[in-house]
């Protein structure tokens, strides 16, 4: 029996924000496992300073598989980020086989041991603001991540991070 | 002795002498900071953007040196140049927006005019007033449009199409001249073809613009960077050579970098920069704070606006080759941004070491001795880039470094890094 438009928005969000769960808790084995094989990711941003469009991050799955595995032998901030993230619109296509979500983003940053931690440790402050556009391709009961633009308004990234958003 | 108290905490090693160390004041003080705006970042050349970002005559950017705001525009007659961003009349900034272009007009002015939104004085791309609103009126014949042009800066676009600016009138020397051949050796890449601009970051961090410089003096810090021990560790690499210039400029010599060793990396020869060989890495480090990176396929500059004793900002750009095709112009991004981007490998870990240098050196800490006291044959380690660009900003501050509450004094270590670097230029020379 083929899959309603209404059951692939709801498998659509679901995965939405199991992702940011898994992305939240570091769970980066469960994130490259809701990817497809010819995944790609990208964090991009406008930058009115030069007047481009400026990909910030990303690859393939593959790469994003080496990096997140890599992660232990690089000095990095610590401080927790958490996603809140609200799916605004999910078009899935005429066959079925795939579709698009647009989702609002905050993601703010407790900080653990970036700055001060006697001070500022439990501190929690906006860290970035954006969207995902996200591409899905369906087979059945089955959705995945085929593309995820992380589109940025924030610019002023500060110290940054080795993880992805 | 193992740890110590106070008294031995704040004593210097016997065997280390003054110049090896500078006082933390350097990086905290008030007085010394304002000292710094305005006999240092006033007076010299820095960099502001690239000519890439005003390829359009009446394209504009805008930017402050010395807390001064500027704005840089490409004129008609496609020459670059520079002003203050303030308007005469009543000292308002004239624009606000990072950058944009003239042609199409503001709401308070007219097309191909720089105008003051508050009472709409306008001014042409040379900076000439062109516009005093209702001036008869108000001015009668007392005032015209002749005296109140736009303070002109200094301007000059050099090396590879970076635009120079400085606020000093009388600053007496060309871009070149103040480089003092600190930028030669990678002349001949970056002028071979136009440049452009393809990434743009900034980042606020608290600690003092000296320790980002500083950071990007010595490579002794690679210790921090998994990905540099991987790809660089070995006999080429610690035989790099650190080079002092005048002027307080420094090069980082080259050697061939290993990215396959590090998983998911590969090698960027396909894409090297002309005249540069297949995986090379050249950096120069400018006096006062500005950095010139070039790693095979994608080149990297920062440019420093210090905010404040501890509170730095950093704009951080990627350029390739104007030339480039989509396809190729995409892996130089991918290039620079998996080590250089916000989301990077090695730019987050060095921003995190320098916050942490910030939160011990803030303005009412205690003052501590920083060392730069390591000598390694002017290689790689070696921590003459640093005691280079002190003996200079000392001697521009006349302070010492080392007790900044004292005079300038020609330590003997700088003395022997004069003699070091007359004695390579002298084989330098006999070897031409």
């Amino acid at each position: 029996m083929a899959v309603s438009n209404h059951d692939i928005k709801e498998q659509v969000k679901e995965l939405i924000y199991n992702t940011c769960i898994h992305l939240d808790d570091h769970q980066w084995e469960a994130w490259h496992d809701s990817c497809a094989d010819n995944f790609n990711y990208a964090i991009r941003a406008f930058s009115p300073e030069i007047q481009a469009d400026i990909k910030y991050h990303g690859g393939d799955k593959g790469y994003m598989q080496s990096i997140t595995s890599m992660l232990g032998k690089h000095n990095s901030d610590q401080s927790p980020l958490r996603r809140h993230c609200v799916v605004y619109r999910i078009d899935v296509a005429e066959d079925g086989k795939s579709a698009t979500s647009i989702s609002s983003l905050t993601v703010h940053q407790t900080q653990l041991d970036g700055n001060n931690s006697h001070v500022d440790a439990g501190t929690t402050s906006v860290f970035l603001v954006g969207r995902y556009n996200d591409k899905f391709v369906v087979d059945g009961d089955s959705v995945k991540f085929e593309d995820r633009e992380v589109r940025l308004d924030t610019r002023r990234l500060d110290k940054g991070t080795h993880w992805p958003i | 002795m193992s740890s110590r108290n106070q008294t031995e905490w704040n004593s210097i090693p016997p065997n280390l002498q003054q110049g090896e160390w500078v006082d933390s004041q350097v990086y905290s003080d008030e007085a010394i900071f304002e000292d710094e705006m305005k006999n240092i970042w006033s007076k010299t050349w820095i960099p502001v953007c690239h000519e890439s970002e005003l390829k359009e005559a009446y394209a504009f950017r805008t930017m402050t040196i010395a807390r001064e705001p500027v704005i840089v525009v490409r004129g008609k007659d496609m020459v670059v140049r520079a002003f203050l961003n303030v308007c005469p009349h009543r000292g308002n900034r004239i624009e606000r927006r990072p950058s944009g272009n003239y042609k199409g007009g503001t709401p308070s002015g007219t097309p191909k005019t720089m105008t003051c939104m508050f009472h709409a004085w306008s001014f042409d791309m040379k900076g000439k007033c062109v516009n005093i609103s209702r001036k008869e009126e108000g001015y009668q014949d007392r005032l015209c449009e002749s005296e109140m042009g736009l303070r002109e800066l200094k301007c000059e676009v050099y090396f590879g199409g970076f635009v120079w600016v400085s606020l000093n009138d009388d600053i007496g020397m060309t871009v070149e001249e103040f480089a003092g051949g600190s930028l030669d050796v990678l002349a001949p890449s970056l002028n071979e073809e136009p440049l452009e601009v393809f990434h743009y970051h900034k980042a606020i961090i608290p600690c003092n613009y000296k320790l980002w410089h500083d950071t990007n003096c010595e490579f002794y810090h690679d210790y921090l960077h998994y990905h540099n021990r991987i790809t660089g560790f070995n006999d080429a690499y610690f035989a790099r050579k650190n080079s002092g210039f005048d002027g307080g400029h420094i090069n980082v010599g080259s050697f061939e970098v290993r990215y396959d060793n590090y998983e998911g990396s590969h090698s960027r020869e396909e894409l090297s920069f002309p005249h540069l060989p297949p995986n090379h890495w050249h950096m120069i480090d400018m006096f006062p704070g500005v950095n010139f990176n070039l790693r095979g396929s994608a080149l990297r500059c920062d440019l420093m606006t210090p905010l404040g004793p501890n509170s730095v900002m950093i704009e951080f750009r990627g350029l390739g080759l104007a030339s480039d095709s989509e396809k190729d112009r995409q892996t130089r991004i991918d290039h620079h941004n998996s080590i250089w981007g916000p989301f990077g490998r090695n730019l987050h870990e060095d921003l995190l070491a320098v916050t942490g240098q910030g939160n011990s050196m803030h303005p009412m800490a205690e003052s501590r001795k920083i060392l730069h006291g390591r000598h390694e044959n002017e290689t790689i380690h070696d921590e003459n880039g640093m005691r280079h660009y002190y003996e200079e900003w000392g001697r521009l501050l006349d302070r010492s470094p080392s007790n900044p509450d004292e005079k300038f004094k020609p330590y003997p270590v700088f003395k022997q890094q004069a003699a070091q670097r007359a004695e390579a230029e002298t084989a330098d020379a006999a070897g031409k």
